[in-house]
This record gives C-alpha cells, sequence and structure tokens, in this order.
C-alpha cells in the first residue's frame, strides 16, 4: 500500500468567473519527485499553490474541491493556512532570498519568527544542517554575514532551499526553480533532487518536458488547466496515451 | 516652400517659448534664495551668535528655534505612529470600503488648507485647556504631517515585490509577522523618506500655528502645556510690525528657515533617486 | 483570540477618519449661531459691521469668497503655461542631468515654507510689481475696470495671484510632467513618422494627456484657495467686492488668519469666521476629490 503524501479530489480554481484548473484529481506518493508540466499558462504554477494553500494572497482566486495531505483536507474550514504552510515548504521561480537580510538570517527568519528552536546553539546548528543539506554551506561557509547579492543565481536559489528545509517541512513544492538560472546552477540543482527525495516529497513544476524527464519519478501533465495524463515518467515519456501528451513531449505543442 | 518656412519658424518659436516659460518658473525659486541670502546674512552677521541663542528683547531668535524643534519632535511623537500603521493598512486591505476610504482620505487631507486645521484643533484643545500650548500646536503639525507619511509608507510597500510576499508567507508566517519582521524593513528606505518629508514640510507651517501656540519669544519656559514659539509664525509676526529692525530680522530668521528646510529636503530628494528595490 | 493584523490596525484608522468627521462637525456646529443669524446671507453679502453691541452685529463673507475665487484663478491662469511648458521641456528636451534637477527643484519649490514665498512677497514682489506693472498700467489704461483702482500700497488681488501662481506651479507641474512622460514610446514615433513637426506632436501628446493637465490645475486651484500665509501679507486685507487687479482684498483664509485674534470679543464675529472656513473647507474637499477622481478614472482607462 503505497503512503499517499498529497492527494486531490476534484480540485477547482476560478479566477473571476474562469475556471483556469478543472477537476483535477492526483495522488502524490511519498518519497518522490513529482513533476507538473505543461505549456506555460495551464494552471500549473496555480494548482502548485492550492497545496500550501498561498493561492490565497490573490484576491480574485477561489478554491472547490478538497486537498488532502497525509489524509487531511487542508481545505476544511478548521484548518489554519499558517500551520499547512510550515509544513509544507516552497521554492520559487525567481530566487527570492530576502536581499536586506543575511545568508545565515535568511535560513533562520523561518525558524526565529515561527519560534521553532530555543537557543542559539539550536539555530546555529539547524542553519548549518539546513546549508549542508541544500548543497550550499561549503560555498556560504566563510562569509555567512554577507548578502544574497553577491551570490550567483544558482546559489541563491540553493540558499531558498536552505531557508525552506530549515522549516523541515514534509513537503517541498518547486515553482519551476530552475527557470531563471544558468545550466551550470542548473545541473547542481537537479542533483540536489535525487539526494532530497530520499527524505522529502518534491513537487516540481517545470516548462521544461525534458527536465522532467531527468529528473522526476512520476509526471502529470496538465493542459489548460485538465489532467491529461499521469503516471510514471519512463511510461509516460515513452509510451504516451493520451494525442496531446505525446505531442507535447515530442516538442510539436509549444 | 514659402509654407515649409512658416512651419520651421513656428517651430523656432515654439522651442524658444517651451525654454523660456521653463526658466520663468524657477527664476522666482533663485530670486527668493538669493533675497533671503542677500537681506538675511546681513543680520546675521551683525548679531552673531545672539541672533541664534537670543531672546527677541536681545534680538535673537532662539526660544523660536528651539520652539520649532519642540513642535516638530511632538507632532513625530503623535504623528508618525498613526501615520505609519494608516499607510500599513492602506496597503494590506487595498479592496476593502475602509481601505479606499482611508486611500481617498489621505489624498485629501495631503493638501487640504493647514489654517482650517489650526482653528480646529484651537477649538478642541486651547478653548478647553483656555491657554495656547505646544500640544495644541504638536496636535495640528501631526495632523498635516500624517497624511505624507501615511502616503510615503503605503507606497514604499507597494513596490516590495510580489515575490518577497510570496516568500514571507510560505514560510509560515501569520500576516502580523510577514508584514512588520520582513516586509516593512524591506521598505524602510522609502518610508524614512516619507518622514523626512513629513518633518520638513510641518517644520516651515505657518496657519496652523496661527491659533495654537501663541508665539512665546521673550523666554525659554518651555512645557508642553505652555505656549511656545516657532520660527515660521515669529517671521509672520515680525513682517507685519512697523519696526524697520524687526523686518531685518524676519529675513534673518527666513535665512535659518531656508537652510534648516534646504538642509532636511534636499539630501532626502537626492537620496530617493537610488531607492529602486 | 489571535491577535490579527487587522485588530492592530483599525483602531488607529478609525482615529484618523474620527478626526476628520469631528473637524467637519466642529466647523458645522460653530456656524450655526450665524446661520440663524443671517441666513444664506453670510454667504451672500458683503459686509462687516462689528460694534460693541451684539444685535447690531452684521456679517457677510462674500468678499473673502469672490477674493479667494479671483486670486486663485490668476493663480492657475499663470500655472497653465508655465507647468505646461515645463512638463514638455523636462521630458522631450532637457538632457539627462538638468533633467533630474528640474524634478528635484520643482519639488524645492513645492515643498519650501510658505513664510519664505510671503516675506519676499511683501518685500520685494510687491513692490516691483507696483513700479513696474500696476502703475503704469493705471496710469495709461485706468479707464479698464480690470486697471481702474490705483496702487497705493500695491498690495492687491494681482499681487496675491500672482503669487499665489509661482507657489502652486510646482504641484500642477509634477502631475502634468508625469502624465506626459508615461506616454508610450510607440505614439509618439507613430505621430512624428507621420511628418509632424515638434509643435504639432506637443500638441497632439498634450491632448492625449488632457485629463491629467485638468486634475493637474484642479488641484493647483485647491493648493492656491487653501493658502494663507503668503497671501494674507500681500493681498492687503481690505473687505472690496472688485474685478480692479490692483484693488486689495481678502481671500476666506486670510480674513480668518486676520481676524480670528480678536473675533472672540464679539459674540457672533467667531461663528462668522467658522462659517467662511466651512466654506473653505467645502472647496477644498470638492476641488481635491474632483482632481483625484479625474486621475485616477483616466489612469484605469486609458494607461496601459
Amino acid at each position: 500500500m503505497i503512503e499517499l503524501v498529497l492527494e486531490t479530489k476534484d480540485l477547482k480554481v476560478y479566477y473571476g468567473k474562469n475556471m483556469v484548473i478543472k477537476d483535477v484529481n492526483l495522488k502524490v506518493p511519498k518519497n518522490v519527485v513529482f513533476a507538473l508540466m505543461g505549456p506555460s499558462g495551464c494552471g500549473k504554477s496555480t494548482m502548485l499553490r492550492t497545496f500550501n494553500r498561498l493561492l490565497e494572497l490573490n484576491s480574485e482566486a477561489r478554491v472547490e474541491g478538497e486537498v488532502r495531505i497525509f489524509g487531511r483536507n487542508i481545505y476544511a474550514p478548521d484548518v489554519d493556512p499558517i500551520e499547512v504552510r510550515r509544513e509544507v515548504g516552497m521554492v520559487f521561480q525567481y530566487p527570492n532570498p530576502f536581499p536586506h537580510l543575511t545568508i545565515y538570517d535568511n535560513v533562520a527568519i523561518g525558524l526565529k519568527l515561527n519560534r521553532l528552536v530555543r537557543s542559539k546553539e539550536e539555530l546555529d546548528k539547524r542553519v548549518k544542517w539546513a546549508l549542508k543539506k541544500a548543497a550550499l554551506w561549503d560555498e556560504v561557509k566563510d562569509r555567512l554575514d554577507d548578502y544574497p547579492s553577491n551570490l550567483s543565481g544558482g546559489q541563491r536559489q540553493r540558499l531558498v532551499i536552505a531557508r525552506t528545509l530549515a522549516m523541515k517541512p514534509k513537503i517541498l513544492l518547486m515553482d519551476e526553480p530552475t527557470a531563471n538560472i544558468d545550466p551550470v546552477g542548473t545541473k547542481k540543482i537537479e542533483e540536489l533532487l535525487f539526494e532530497l527525495k530520499k527524505e522529502y516529497t518534491i513537487i516540481l513544476v517545470t516548462h521544461s518536458p525534458a527536465q522532467a524527464a531527468r529528473v522526476s519519478d512520476y509526471v502529470a501533465f496538465l493542459y489548460l488547466g485538465e489532467l491529461i495524463e499521469v503516471g510514471p515518467t519512463k511510461r509516460v515519456f515513452e509510451n504516451p496515451e493520451h494525442e496531446l501528451t505525446e505531442q507535447y513531449v515530442t516538442g510539436a505543442l509549444g | 516652400m514659402s509654407g515649409y518656412n512658416v512651419r520651421k519658424l513656428k517651430e523656432k518659436l515654439f522651442l524658444f517659448l517651451i525654454g523660456a516659460l521653463t526658466v520663468l518658473m524657477f527664476f522666482p525659486l533663485f530670486h527668493i534664495i538669493y533675497s533671503v541670502f542677500k537681506n538675511g546674512i546681513h543680520v546675521i552677521l551683525n548679531r552673531g551668535a545672539t541672533f541664534i541663542t537670543g531672546t527677541l528683547s536681545d534680538g535673537g531668535i532662539g526660544p523660536a528655534i528651539i520652539g520649532t524643534f519642540i513642535l516638530v519632535f511632538l507632532a513625530s511623537l503623535i504623528g508618525l505612529p498613526v501615520a505609519f500603521l494608516v499607510g500599513i493598512y492602506a496597503y494590506e486591505y487595498p479592496e476593502s470600503t475602509l481601505g479606499k476610504a482611508t486611500k481617498s482620505l489621505l489624498q485629501i487631507m495631503l493638501e487640504f488648507p493647514t489654517i482650517l486645521v489650526g482653528v480646529f484643533v484651537m477649538q478642541i484643545l486651547v478653548v478647553p485647556m483656555g491657554t495656547y500650548s505646544a500640544l495644541a500646536g504638536a496636535l495640528a503639525l501631526a495632523i498635516i504631517m500624517m497624511p505624507y507619511v501615511a502616503v510615503y509608507t503605503h507606497e514604499a510597500m507597494r513596490q516590495i515585490p510580489f515575490a518577497y510576499r510570496e516568500a514571507a508567507f510560505s514560510l509560515g508566517l501569520t500576516r502580523v509577522k510577514a508584514v512588520f519582521r520582513v516586509l516593512v524593513p524591506m521598505a524602510k528606505r522609502g518610508i524614512l523618506t516619507g518622514v523626512l518629508i513629513g518633518i520638513a514640510k510641518v517644520a516651515g507651517e505657518t496657519a496652523p500655528l496661527l491659533f495654537t501656540v501663541g508665539g512665546s519669544y521673550q523666554t525659554y519656559q518651555i512645557g508642553i502645556t505652555k505656549p511656545v514659539g516657532a520660527i515660521p509664525l515669529l517671521i509672520y509676526t515680525l513682517i507685519q510690525s512697523p519696526a524697520k529692525e524687526y523686518h531685518e530680522m524676519a529675513w534673518g530668521a527666513s535665512l535659518i528657515l531656508l537652510l534648516i528646510f534646504l538642509g532636511i529636503f534636499i539630501p532626502v530628494r537626492l537620496s530617493l533617486r537610488e531607492v529602486k528595490l | 483570540m489571535k491577535v490579527d493584523l487587522k485588530h492592530i490596525l483599525l483602531p488607529f484608522v478609525g482615529f484618523v477618519l474620527g478626526l476628520f468627521v469631528l473637524m467637519l462637525l466642529v466647523y458645522f456646529y460653530n456656524s450655526m449661531p450665524i446661520f440663524h443669524r443671517e441666513g444664506l446671507d453670510i454667504y451672500l453679502k458683503n459686509v462687516w459691521k462689528a460694534p460693541e453691541e451684539p444685535s447690531r452685529e452684521h456679517y457677510g463673507v462674500l468678499a473673502a469668497i469672490w477674493g479667494s475665487i479671483y486670486t486663485s484663478v490668476i493663480a492657475i491662469l499663470i500655472t497653465l503655461p508655465l507647468s505646461l511648458a515645463y512638463s514638455v521641456f523636462v521630458v522631450d528636451y532637457a538632457p539627462k542631468r538638468i533633467k533630474t534637477w528640474l524634478i528635484i527643484l520643482s519639488d524645492v519649490m513645492a515643498g519650501l515654507p510658505t513664510i519664505i514665498y510671503g516675506i519676499w512677497g511683501v518685500f520685494v514682489l510687491v513692490p516691483l510689481l507696483k513700479k513696474i506693472v500696476m502703475q503704469p498700467l493705471h496710469d495709461h489704461l485706468s479707464f479698464l475696470p480690470l486697471f481702474s483702482y490705483p496702487p497705493i500700497t500695491g498690495f492687491s488681488y494681482l499681487s496675491a495671484g500672482i503669487l499665489l501662481g509661482i507657489m502652486v506651479t510646482p504641484f500642477a507641474s509634477a502631475i502634468i510632467r508625469e502624465a506626459y512622460q508615461m506616454i508610450p514610446f510607440t505614439y509618439r514615433e507613430a505621430i512624428y513618422s507621420l511628418g509632424a513637426t515638434r509643435l504639432e506632436a506637443t500638441k497632439i501628446l498634450l491632448g492625449y494627456v488632457k485629463p491629467a493637465i485638468y486634475s493637474g490645475i484642479i488641484l493647483a486651484f485647491g493648493r492656491a484657495i487653501g493658502e494663507t500665509a503668503a497671501v494674507s501679507l500681500v493681498i492687503g486685507n481690505t473687505f472690496n467686492l472688485s474685478l480692479a487687479l490692483f484693488a486689495p482684498g481678502y481671500t476666506i483664509s486670510s480674513l480668518i488668519a486676520n481676524q480670528f485674534g480678536n473675533a472672540f470679543i464679539y459674540e457672533y464675529m467667531t461663528s462668522a469666521l467658522f462659517a467662511a472656513g466651512l466654506v473653505l473647507f467645502a472647496i477644498g474637499l470638492v476641488v481635491n476629490l474632483a482632481g483625484i477622481y479625474l486621475l485616477r478614472r483616466w489612469e484605469a482607462n486609458v494607461r496601459l
């Protein structure tokens, strides 16, 4: 029996009168890299943001249906979105470490403000651990009080990953994390994913079918808000069941 | 042919006119600064330090200078926290009716007739208290300062890219913490600019002080519930007296005021250019 | 109960809104006595009798209302060409370095303490105007109503209007300049590619931002009408109801500034002044709202 980390039931999202996510049913198992792919504008980023209820920052968005994390529907009325966000971490399309905080403070801020650690020693340990897990420690250990503006794009993104990991979430959501990173940095982050999935479940939105093929175990293909096909990556790419999927993975679709 | 020449002539005339009118717009500013310096520097040089430290009977404007500082300080104490929080509210809840009403109100108050504010404060503070006071003047100035600080706060917060807002919330921070511990520090440059501009503005105001502070220039007695003087108010009074000597003092005081104003305003305004998140 | 952001902020918002409402109420409440006594005549008549006996007090602030409007109109007549020229120059012709400084200088003019405008107005502008403009015009053209009043001191509607014009031009300029700057470059390209001269192109482009121009002028008007310190020093503070540019007069704000000090001696004068203030309040409100509304509506509809 595969343990389901995240499951959606008839998930719908509306922007005003537009339905942008149409009855999506998804099952995400534990300790995998689960990719969401599809042409731009098809709603992948929107759907990702329903998984940590970050969509609520957009006042025009409305969500119907269920998103279950470890069996619990996070859209139930008695659920606090802030609690949800502490258990689900997110990495964004544009590396966004806080520019006015040092590298150390960037990793520490989630812990400090949420009072997740009790002492300075514990904080130091956690920061070091998170930076190591994000494969950034060696590159910044001598300049923890430097600022993110002095890091490369790839390093900044790994800093964001460290910031997220510090909170010890169960699920990592990644919204096109390498879209704005150079190829070398991209490679480093993709390698990191192989390590991270041993302990975490990663849901990755990508605009590149090639990346999905490289890094993911499972992949879901979204087109215009609908879930067209989902399954083990190898199978979907080598034997797509749906015509649209085949067009997309071969590059015929934009 | 000649039609083309006419067009060319019109064009040259037009360009000349544009340039001339622009010069005309700024000519008064330069002439004002020149006049204030020319007429004010005499007095200050003649009387030296007494001008700045002495009381009116000694021919100095000391109490007015102190008064201005006290009033601006008190006004900031009252007005800054309120304005800052109101600005944050307008930023966080822009869609709510209250949020929209607040934004409109702030815009209205931005250039509201300051004499009306002064008379209002007089009615609610000076009359019941039975005396002119620094407190009343400070309240009037605070009311005038608030829209500036609130609007600048609002704008500075709005400039923060949405990505950082997402990042802050994705860490599971409460709204209070996300706004005050992460976002506000990112906007602090812009907010500080608004504060300094507000201060520069109220330091030079006359009308709101007319019926609130009384104008005390012979002593250095300081108290929140006592009358107090201010440089702009003193200048206003001195100009209207028939004594030539007082007119000279008015120019000297104007020079001091001008220096204070430019000293705050120009650095703040120059630093604004560099603030680009 | 958990402390929400709203709970922290709402009291302060309430305080600010409440203060504004209280201000309005104070003006209404204190105008009541004079309304009962004079009715609407307080606004429609020009009279100011303050004898010792309260029953013979008689007020009408029409002169002040007229003065406020007249001087502010003169002011925006000056502002219009100057702010348009400035905006066009800064956006289209000024080299980069000068451009920044011109904007900063405009802001300095906008923020400069008004009493400094005032002292310059009293001791420099007015004598100059009297000598160079008013005296000659009166000497030669006094048959024209505009120039019929003899300029004795030089304190007049004209002096106040010009001083106000100088003071409020930066306000209109800021709004018009920003709007003019935002016109998409492709629009400019298109106009020139049709063979327009600079004059013609400028006219078309300014037409594109007309609502912003209206808004800027309206807001400048509002600023002018609310100005106290500088105006009260150069307008002459006399009850007049005249079109003559060189005649002294009153504005609502200068009336209040001038008369409030001794108003408490009389029974109804304070109320009369509050009533005058109420008008100014209303004008200030209407003008600011109109200006902002125009600007916002234009921004929403036209700007990309």
